[in-house]
């Protein structure tokens, strides 16, 4: 079972995340496969997301750290070119709650809503909302 | 942004005077580069004097010649110089000092022709030397170690200058952006063991290793990180400290000291590329597998460099050297070529049916004068299918090959059943232009070829062409003249690939010339007509004539001597015919400007006036040769 040579590093941040975790962030690995991470973030207050709760997918792979964790489509530097073994799980997640209190519309989430964005901020922000109560409140 | 910018150069120097030069003047010839060879396409040589500042060098370059179309005869504008100040253009001036210093261990005697380039040609150990030259001048500068000196130079392009303004000006500024760190932010208290930052496994201090500032990480997750960014590019030039909150450099001192001897490899050779790569003097010559890099120095003269390899390339678009024809049209015609490629393809074919007899002849000459076989005998033009014997006098004695509209009016577009289906007049001119200059490239390849084949080591032993015949040995011994003195041969042929090349672009030039344009297509075609004239009759000479002095038994001396004076004055008559016409092309014709055409010129109008042009050809046709090299 791959879970029983886990390095010490991913066991270390697993234990640190379940025991003091970032505010507003859930992060718990799944059962069979301590890599697989299921994340939960709340949308920020004052933010478009205010209210909803972003679910995302988390995975590490074997190259982890010298590779960024994998997280599908989320436009985030430092899961690109910018990504450091030094940075950890808890600092992504971290940038993912700060990317929705202030989305980059140079660096889009959504290519949609980023044009959105440029073009017309107070529409792109009800869209946000909208969205927001549509598909990421009431869990 | 450096004062080297101000610098100009020349191109194109010919047998300077002697009163050029001061005393100090030296020629340094490039001996690395040399094959020995006294037929080098390139003539790597620099003059350098002193002037101003006697210890540091100076670069001494003069405007290109100018050459007056009515008398033929060359003149020189006033030399200039332009003093190159050691501070601001340290290593090539550095690099220029050794050339001299080997230059005067030199036996070799390079050509009397003194030439000044605006170009050096860099071999890799030329590129690594000026590189650590760089490097250990910021280094003893700025008083950092050539590790640090090596980081900052990349980060400013390998401009020293830069560096050292921006250094003087703010150095924390600097440090802070580039990564260079003289106190560790990170100071370990006197721990036992310290925690990795990657692999969260604590090690005793002396397992862990740091960059400058101190961020601890063991040597495992450094040779993982390294590795990676290595493995990724030569992004791995501006490799930081892992800590995302740190940005401290990471040196080659660290690298070596870390990664496999593959990795060491890699980065050294990241290191080399970037100097060539990054720094906007510098290129590598786009030749495929040729390793040779070209600085440049901007200025006055064409963009035209001439690698140690053979090719010749603009340094501005990096295309095959184009000169007179500027980048802009160029690229246009390459894009138009390539849109056209499939209709063009037959251009290429290698055999068209004799005008006369319909028989397929088949070009296997670089000359465009084809002669059908017996009983045929036909001669003709192999681009315009015209009896050869009319070629230049149909039109009243002047060469017309090169015009679309007298070419069309000649009704020799029928003779080819392709060409009847063109029915669109633009491709149909398009194709006029397209297959002179893929038909003169064919002819320059040819050239080269032959050329090759003349100089090569197997030529001059067993001195065997692939007929079987002794040449260049065969005529020392034929007509008792040294080889030296057969200079002669192999002058015409490089004058050869140089007109090849300039009279292929100047059909893209001729696509592009405005229609409405008149008098200037009118002094363009002119002066074209008259070069590839000329062309036409030298390589047909060098080509042909040369042959019989090769292959035939018996030959009086006195004929081979008659010979070498006519192929003599064929290159000279050819290579002032295209010094012409590259000088015209680079004034974008502003000769024929309206003022121009009724004073200065009154000996040339009747050359391409536009009344008088069906008269009176014949003579301007010879002007500046001698009479005798008419044929
Ligand atoms: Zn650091
Ligand atoms: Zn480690
Ligand atoms: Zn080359
Ligand atoms: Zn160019
Ligand atoms: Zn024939
Ligand atoms: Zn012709």
């Amino acid at each position: 079972m791959a879970n029983s040579n886990l390095p010490r590093r991913i066991i270390k941040e697993t234990q640190r995340l379940l025991s003091e975790p970032a505010p507003g962030i859930s992060a718990s690995p799944s059962e069979e496969n301590m890599r697989y991470f299921n994340v939960m973030i709340l949308g920020p207050s004052q933010s478009p997301y205010e209210g909803g709760v972003f679910k995302l997918e988390l995975f590490l792979p074997e190259e982890y750290p010298m590779a960024s964790p994998k997280l599908g489509r989320i436009c985030l530097d430092i899961l690109k070119d910018k990504w450091s073994p030094a940075l950890q799980i808890r600092t992504v997640l971290l940038s993912i709650q700060a990317l929705l209190s202030a989305p980059n519309p140079d660096d889009p989430l959504s290519e949609n809503v980023a044009k959105h964005w440029k073009a017309n901020e107070a529409e792109a922000v009800e869209t946000a909302k909208e969205w927001t109560r549509l598909y990421a409140s009431g869990v | 942004m450096d004062s080297e910018d101000d610098m100009h150069d020349a191109n194109d120097m010919d047998s300077l005077d002697d009163d050029y030069y001061s005393e100090e003047s030296i020629v340094a010839s490039d001996e690395e580069h040399n094959s020995g060879d006294d037929y080098d396409f390139e003539d790597d040589t620099v003059e350098i004097t002193s002037k101003q500042q006697p210890s540091k060098g100076s670069l001494i370059v003069r405007p290109p010649m100018r050459i007056r179309l009515e008398t033929g005869k060359v003149k020189r504008d006033n030399i200039t110089v332009y003093v190159v100040d050691g501070s601001v253009f340290p290593s090539i001036v550095a690099f220029l000092d050794r050339k001299r210093e080997q230059g005067k261990h030199t036996t070799k005697s390079k050509s009397p022709e003194l030439r000044v380039q605006h170009y050096t040609v860099l071999s890799e150990a030329d590129i690594r030397q000026l590189q650590e030259d760089d490097t250990t001048r910021v280094s003893n500068v700025l008083s950092i170690s050539k590790v640090s000196a090596s980081i900052l130079l990349r980060h400013y392009n390998w401009s020293v200058s830069k560096v050292n303004d921006d250094w003087f000006a703010d150095e924390d500024r600097v440090r802070r952006t580039v990564g260079l760190l003289d106190i560790p932010v990170v100071h370990f208290p006197n721990l036992k063991e310290v925690m990795c930052g990657i692999c969260f496994e604590s090690y005793p201090c002396n397992k862990i290793i740091s960059a400058a500032c101190g961020h601890p990480f063991c040597s495992s997750c450094w040779l993982g990180y390294i590795s990676i960014s290595i493995t990724d590019g030569p992004g791995c030039l501006m490799l930081r400290c892992p800590d995302p909150s740190c940005g401290v450099a990471v040196g080659q001192d660290m690298i070596n000291v870390l990664v496999s001897e593959q990795d060491k490899e890699k980065y050294s050779r990241y290191l080399l590329r970037s100097y060539i790569e990054n720094n906007r003097k510098t290129k590598w010559c786009p030749a495929p597998g040729c390793e040779y890099a070209v600085n440049f120095v901007m200025g006055v003269g064409s963009y035209d460099v001439a690698c140690n390899c053979t090719y010749g390339f603009c340094w501005n678009c990096t295309e095959e050297a184009h000169r007179p024809v500027e980048c802009d049209t160029v690229q246009k015609w390459i894009q138009k070529n390539r849109a056209e490629s499939e209709n063009m393809n037959w251009i290429l074919a290698n055999s068209k049916p004799c005008p006369k007899c319909k028989r397929p002849i088949e070009k296997n000459q670089g000359c465009m004068h084809m002669t059908c076989t017996p009983p045929c005998k036909f001669e003709f033009c192999w681009l315009c299918l015209g009896s050869w014997q009319e070629h230049g006098e149909r039109t009243g004695g002047f060469y017309a090959c090169n015009r679309y509209e007298t070419a069309k009016q000649q009704g020799v577009y029928d003779e080819c059943e392709k060409r009847r289906e063109m029915a669109k007049n633009s491709l149909e001119r398009y194709t006029h232009y397209y297959e002179r200059w893929a038909t003169n490239q064919a002819s320059r390849l040819k050239a080269i070829n032959d050329l090759q084949q003349m100089k090569s080591e197997n030529f001059l032993s067993s001195l065997r062409n692939n007929k079987g015949h002794l040449q260049i040995e065969k005529l020392t011994d034929k007509y008792s003249m040294p080889e030296t003195q057969l200079k002669f041969i192999i002058d015409a042929w490089l004058q050869i690939i140089e007109c090849r090349r300039v009279l292929k672009w100047t059909y893209a030039y001729g696509y592009y010339l405005p229609e409405h344009e008149q008098i200037k297509r009118e002094y363009f075609e002119f002066s074209q007509g008259e070069a590839e004239a000329g062309l036409e009759r030298l390589h047909q000479c060098a080509e042909k004539e040369l042959q019989e002095y090769i292959t035939s038994a018996e030959q009086p001396t006195s004929a081979f001597h008659e010979f070498k004076t006519k192929l003599t004055g064929l290159t000279s008559v050819t290579k002032t015919f295209f010094e012409n016409l590259v000088q015209a092309l680079e004034n974008g014709l502003a000769d024929v400007d309206v003022d121009s055409v009724g004073c200065s010129r009154t000996a040339s109008t009747k050359s391409y006036g536009g009344g008088s042009k069906k008269k009176g050809r014949g003579k301007s046709r010879g002007s500046g040769s001698d009479p005798s090299l008419e044929e």
